[in-house]
């Protein structure tokens, strides 16, 4: 079994364990509605989080996310205060201006070869000053939070049978992913690009649009992400979002994407999300104090980031024992 | 056999007292916009206080002043089958679709500062607009009519410190319209923040006579601000809130006001409703029942009606 295998089983395994402690601690854990709604809460920043895999694959990163949901998020709500649209019609428009900006912060990481950090904290900003500058204002200027009453947009928010809607999206969206990043030949182009940037060059593949769609990707899923946001919480704000980087951030890296690009997939993104909302949802039923909650947070992170440098290290030394042995074994025959 | 009927036994009694227990135990949530600022831990020891001797368990949990995470800790709140819930909305609109569903499965949900869309139990709040309307006044008869005001605002969006603007630009407008408000910034309710925004009031304007700050932290920023200008004694300083150390600085002479309202008096007033709902004692009606606590402007001549165990 290879290393990432044994790795996410053991984190399964982890995630498993942690659940059923929480049950016996607290027996509202178990229920229904409860699991439904950590689903659902994992939806929202899993569907971020798959895009922004695809970016550390590249060994990029993209800061803007928390602030497309923001812009998404108020574009959406000036199309129902200002105009009759259908909801069909706007949300294509809301997750194409996604798009659009992940094509803006690609087409200047390749075009100038500005980092992608510096690129995206620039578009970070801006965007989050525009989300202000096109809310919807009250008659004397303050910004006023819409609540939204737009049936269709509402839907988005419920669920089919217990299970909410934005978990089905994330479930196809993660299976879709994956299968583009294993079985296409663009997917390998990620990874490629992600590995050795020049080696993918001179083998012939065009690193900048590989690029640019995985910025443009990562822009989608966050529009995604916000529309769902929006629709569970009835309402938009020019805050949404900002600030969320961090939960995304850690979801893909507890999930075993490093910050080094080539390496990654979806299914360990997947787990850690899960991974991150059951520790987060686990932690409310325990009663810990307020402060107590974000250290433990933080604590479980880095116990968990730790044990996988520590594996992966313990591993490559296994690896290199047992090719040793293989070499001398092979000498001795030799001779 | 006779271990397997004696671990069905013991499973057994532990269930029935495990569910005896739930049975009599009420539980409360509270949930502010932030655990980390003097007016939510004083609307906490105000509930504490009232909720001590009864038969009531209570949890407060921490927003991080992120509407999401309050929504989902609403969430938490109603799956773990809580009786009543204290919720400090971080935004109306954004905590009416929790409240819905909340009050949705029987549970009151008792609201503070920051009323909701849609009717639940009752909402016990200062009189935001009101007290900025007090506000203004007192500045305006101090500055005799004439003179240059600055704001320091809330965030966008936050409906408490916007209806604390719209109260104090109301009574400017209507009875000193000779005084210009010459600057308005984001302070984001925080100290740092305010200092900042009031070094620039002082540079662009060399004549700034007064600032109001939407909650006190941020006057006492502004005060910070002007004190190391040299200018403490030609600026009046306003806040709102009146937490303890606000008042301590106007004793001084350093912050010239405040809206000061009674928040032990308010938590504890939360508490008592949510305990008179779960008594049976009052029940739900169709509309929202708004509980004003009265705002106070306290000044350094009036700050020693404040005793000290009201403060905050």
């Amino acid at each position: 079994m290879s290393v990432s295998a044994i790795r996410r089983l053991i984190l399964t395994g982890l995630l498993v364990a942690i659940g059923i402690a929480l049950s016996f601690a607290n027996p509202t854990f178990l229920s229904l509605d409860n699991l439904m709604t950590l689903l659902q809460d994992a939806s929202l920043t899993g569907i971020v989080a798959i895009g922004f895999t695809l970016i550390l694959i590249t060994a990029g990163i993209d800061m803007s996310i928390g602030a497309v949901i923001a812009i998404t998020s108020m574009i959406c709500v000036n199309f129902i205060s200002y105009t009759q649209l259908p909801a069909y019609v706007y949300i294509p428009v809301a997750l194409a201006f996604g798009c659009a900006i992940g094509w803006v912060n690609g087409f200047f990481i390749t075009h100038f070869k500005l980092p992608e950090f510096i690129v995206t904290l620039a578009t970070r900003g801006i965007l989050a000053g525009l989300a202000l500058i096109v809310a919807v204002k009250d008659d004397q200027g303050f910004v006023k939070n819409v609540f939204i009453e737009d049936e269709l947009f509402l839907s988005l928010g419920e669920t089919i049978g217990p299970v909410y809607i934005v978990t089905i999206v994330f479930v196809l969206l993660a299976a879709a992913t994956q299968f583009f990043l294993k079985r296409t030949r663009a997917g390998t182009n990620v990874y490629a690009t992600g590995a050795n940037p020049t080696a993918a060059r001179l083998s012939g593949i065009n690193t900048d649009r590989t690029l640019i769609g995985v910025y443009m990707f990562s822009g989608f899923c966050a529009a995604l992400a916000s529309i769902f946001l929006a629709a569970r919480m009835m309402t938009a704000m020019p805050e949404f979002g900002i600030g969320s980087e961090m939960d995304v951030i850690a979801s893909v890296v507890i999930g075993g994407t490093p910050f080094t690009g080539g390496i990654g997939d979806i299914w360990g993104t997947v787990i850690g999300t899960l991974f991150l909302a059951l520790v987060k949802n686990g932690i409310l039923k325990l009663g810990l104090s307020p402060y107590i909650q974000p250290i433990v947070i933080g604590g479980i992170i880095i116990v968990v980031v730790v044990v996988d440098v520590w594996y992966k290290a313990f591993a490559e030394k296994k690896a290199a024992q047992a090719a040793r042995r293989k070499a001398m074994q092979g000498k001795e025959a030799g001779a | 056999m006779a271990t397997k009927k004696w671990i069905a036994t013991a499973l057994a009694v532990c269930g029935l007292a495990c569910g005896v227990a739930q049975a009599q135990t009420m539980k409360i949530g509270y949930l502010p916009s932030t655990v980390g600022q003097a007016l939510t831990q004083a609307w906490k020891t105000g509930i504490e206080n009232t909720l001590k001797g009864q038969n009531v368990s209570f949890q407060a949990l921490d927003a991080q002043m992120k509407a999401e995470i309050q929504v989902t800790m609403m969430d938490d709140f109603i799956n773990q089958g809580y009786n009543a819930i204290i919720l400090q909305p971080i935004d109306a609109a954004a905590l009416t679709a929790s409240v819905k569903k909340a009050e949705g499965k029987g549970i009151p949900v008792i609201t503070l500062n920051t009323d909701t869309k849609l009717p639940h139990a009752a909402c016990v709040t200062m009189d935001d607009e009101g007290a900025g309307y007090l506000v203004g006044e007192q500045i305006g008869k101090a500055l005799s009519g004439k003179g240059n005001v600055a704001i320091i605002q809330s965030p966008p969006g936050a409906q408490a410190g916007v209806e604390r603007e719209k109260g104090f630009r109301a009574a400017m407008a209507k009875l000193f319209p000779e005084i210009k408000i010459v600057g308005a910034q984001n302070g984001q309710w925080n100290k740092d923040k305010a200092i900042e925004i009031m070094n620039s009031f002082l540079q662009v304007n060399k004549d700034l006579d007064a600032v109001f700050a939407v909650n006190d932290n941020m006057a006492e920023g502004a005060m910070i601000a002007a004190e190391s200008a040299g200018r403490l004694n030609k600026v009046k300083i306003w806040g709102f809130n009146g937490q303890k150390s606000t008042l301590t600085l106007i004793e001084q002479g350093k912050i010239t006001g405040t809206a000061y309202t009674n928040a032990y008096n308010q938590g504890a007033t939360a508490a008592k409703y949510a305990l008179d709902m779960l008594s049976g004692a009052k029940k739900k009606g169709d509309k929202t029942e708004i509980v004003t606590v009265p705002p106070f402007a306290a000044t350094k001549d009036t700050v020693a009606q404040i005793k000290p165990e009201e403060r905050w």
